[in-house]
């Protein structure tokens, strides 16, 4: 629970600073390193299910990045 | 029919699609993110894979877990894809008893006595049973698990990927998983839409899910006496979420996500297979009952990724906070950089992971004899406060000539959980490790073609 302040307000000052930039996004031609397969959003999505396996069976939370699921996990 | 497209982005395009299969719903803002040049993926067949290994410290659980996913782009731009999962599990699993100063007896989910002779019963359906009543039993100062644990599981999914127009795409996505004792089918859909010349994402998902449970020797009445072997049939739980999207690009280097979701599930939440202590003042063990959690759960859940990317290295920092009317809190914080080499045909990428989450309201290690009625209560250290830390490390090599070439990688991982709020023993448990925590290394090897 103490934690709890901590990851709010990482995510209020990230959302900060989405608001707060005055120019954003990229041109066409400016796109060259977005488009690296490293650079998109959950690429290594054999990587996350392995992992999302681990986590959904010895934690409370899943989901969040995606549905969160009910499975079994009875392990 | 083309084995592999090495032209248009394929590799990007086929994330998208991919996160259907996987259960995941931010694939969407792929397209927005990296449409430099407004190519379409060409039509082709890829193949991903990984081979995983997972192994708990202590000889608790063991899996190997393969998984293979397929995808073909059609000529007019519609991508399906198939995904199998095959899960081997078996080694020994807490059955959520504590750890005794005294030796104690259980008897396995199929067993309807504490004794080991042959029990007849009658099923919920009005026949009559015999079984052998297989008991195991755990030495003093031992934690309580059922070395005998093994589980199969098939999972099947399949996804279609289509443009709505050239701003907006509809994903769908369905899954059936099955192990003997649990089956599960689930379905989801997903629009896209572009905006901002393609620089901002805004999607939405809903998914939904129907489980049907079988445990071994029926499903327990929650909260009874273990010694009774109150049990009856199959039981079925379902939900259904929901998650809103917005992907962001940022600045040239750098691309942000935000997703807001929520689900509900109700029926049967329990763990079939899980039991908790009941203690007198001292700490003497009088009796065991079948644990009992609420017949519905609401998640709500934030989640933050970023990522900034340079010449020869990439960073994603992603971010989590979860609650849920159980009253468990979460937090979660992921970072991973990828280091290329400078031809970039090989990259190596630690990971360091921490999540924290405090406990079920109604989780509790142990109970009192003396207690008033039991309304909820569980032992499964899963719903305890506790933190968490992993630590990972990933090497893959390339094969070809740009940035859709094969993959070959290996990947290792060790993640340590440790329980916290521990109550104080009673006298007579003084000295013994209630709270054992648990250790797991994670090895996987991917291909990717």
């Amino acid at each position: 629970m103490s934690r709890r302040p901590w990851a709010v307000g990482g995510l209020l000052l990230s959302a900060l600073l989405v608001c707060g930039c005055s120019s954003i996004g990229a041109k066409p031609w400016q796109r060259g390193v977005l488009a690296r397969e490293d650079m998109l959003i959950s690429s290594e999505t054999l990587d996350d299910a392995m992992d999302d396996h681990m986590y959904f069976s010895k934690e409370a939370s899943s989901g969040g990045r995606s549905f969160a699921g009910g499975g079994c996990g009875c392990n | 029919m083309q084995l592999k497209v090495k032209a248009g982005g394929i590799r990007r395009q086929l994330i998208a699609a991919s996160c259907a299969l996987l259960g995941a719903a931010e694939g969407r803002a792929q397209e927005a993110q990296t449409s430099d040049a407004g190519t379409a993926a060409a039509p082709g067949l890829t193949l991903d894979s990984a081979l995983g290994y997972y192994q708990e410290s202590g000889g608790r659980i063991r899996a190997i877990e393969p998984i293979v996913t397929v995808q073909q782009v059609q000529d007019n731009g519609d991508i399906w894809g198939l995904n199998l999962t095959f899960d081997s599990l078996s080694g020994s699993s807490p059955n959520g008893a504590l750890t005794s100063n005294k030796p104690q007896t259980f008897a396995t989910p199929s067993g309807a006595s504490l004794k080991g002779v042959p029990q007849t019963y009658t099923t919920a359906s009005g026949q009559s049973q015999t079984v052998n009543a297989p008991i195991y039993s755990v030495a003093a100062g031992t934690l309580p698990v059922d070395s005998n644990y093994k589980d199969q599981r098939l999972a099947g999914a399949l996804s279609w990927n289509h443009s709505l127009s050239r701003l907006t795409s509809l994903t769908l996505g369905g899954k059936l998983s099955y192990e003997h004792d649990f089956i599960s089918g689930s379905f989801s859909a997903l629009v896209a839409h572009d905006f901002n010349q393609k620089n901002t994402t805004l999607s939405l998902g809903v998914n939904g899910e129907f489980d049907s449970l079988h445990p071994i020797g029926g499903a327990p009445a929650p909260g009874t006496d273990y010694a009774l072997f109150q049990k009856t049939g199959a039981k079925t739980k379902q939900g259904a979420g929901v998650v809103l999207g917005l992907t962001q690009v940022m600045a040239p280097r750098w691309v942000s996500e935000f997703n807001l979701s929520a689900d509900r599930f109700s029926g049967y939440l329990d763990d079939p297979y899980k039991i908790i202590s009941v203690l007198d003042a001292t700490g003497a063990t009088t009796g065991y009952l079948y644990e009992k959690r609420p017949d519905s759960r609401l998640r709500r859940s934030a989640y933050l990724e970023n990522r900034w990317g340079w010449e020869r290295a990439s960073v994603a920092l992603s971010l989590r906070y979860m609650n849920d009317d159980w009253q468990v809190h979460s937090s979660t914080a992921q970072f991973r950089v990828r280091f290329w080499n400078s031809p970039k045909d090989r990259y190596l990428e630690p990971t360091v992971r921490w999540y924290q989450q405090s406990a079920a309201q109604f989780y509790a290690p142990w109970l009192s004899s003396s207690a008033a009625q039991l309304t909820y209560a569980s032992a499964d250290s899963r719903l305890a406060a506790l933190s968490a830390w992993t630590y990972g490390l990933k090497y893959a090599v390339k094969y070809g000539d740009d940035s859709d070439a094969s993959e070959l990688s290996v990947r290792l991982e060790l993640y340590r959980q440790t329980q916290a709020d521990r109550l104080a023993a009673p006298p007579a448990l003084q000295g013994l490790n209630l709270y054992p925590g648990l250790q797991a290394l994670m090895l996987q090897i991917g291909w990717r073609y």
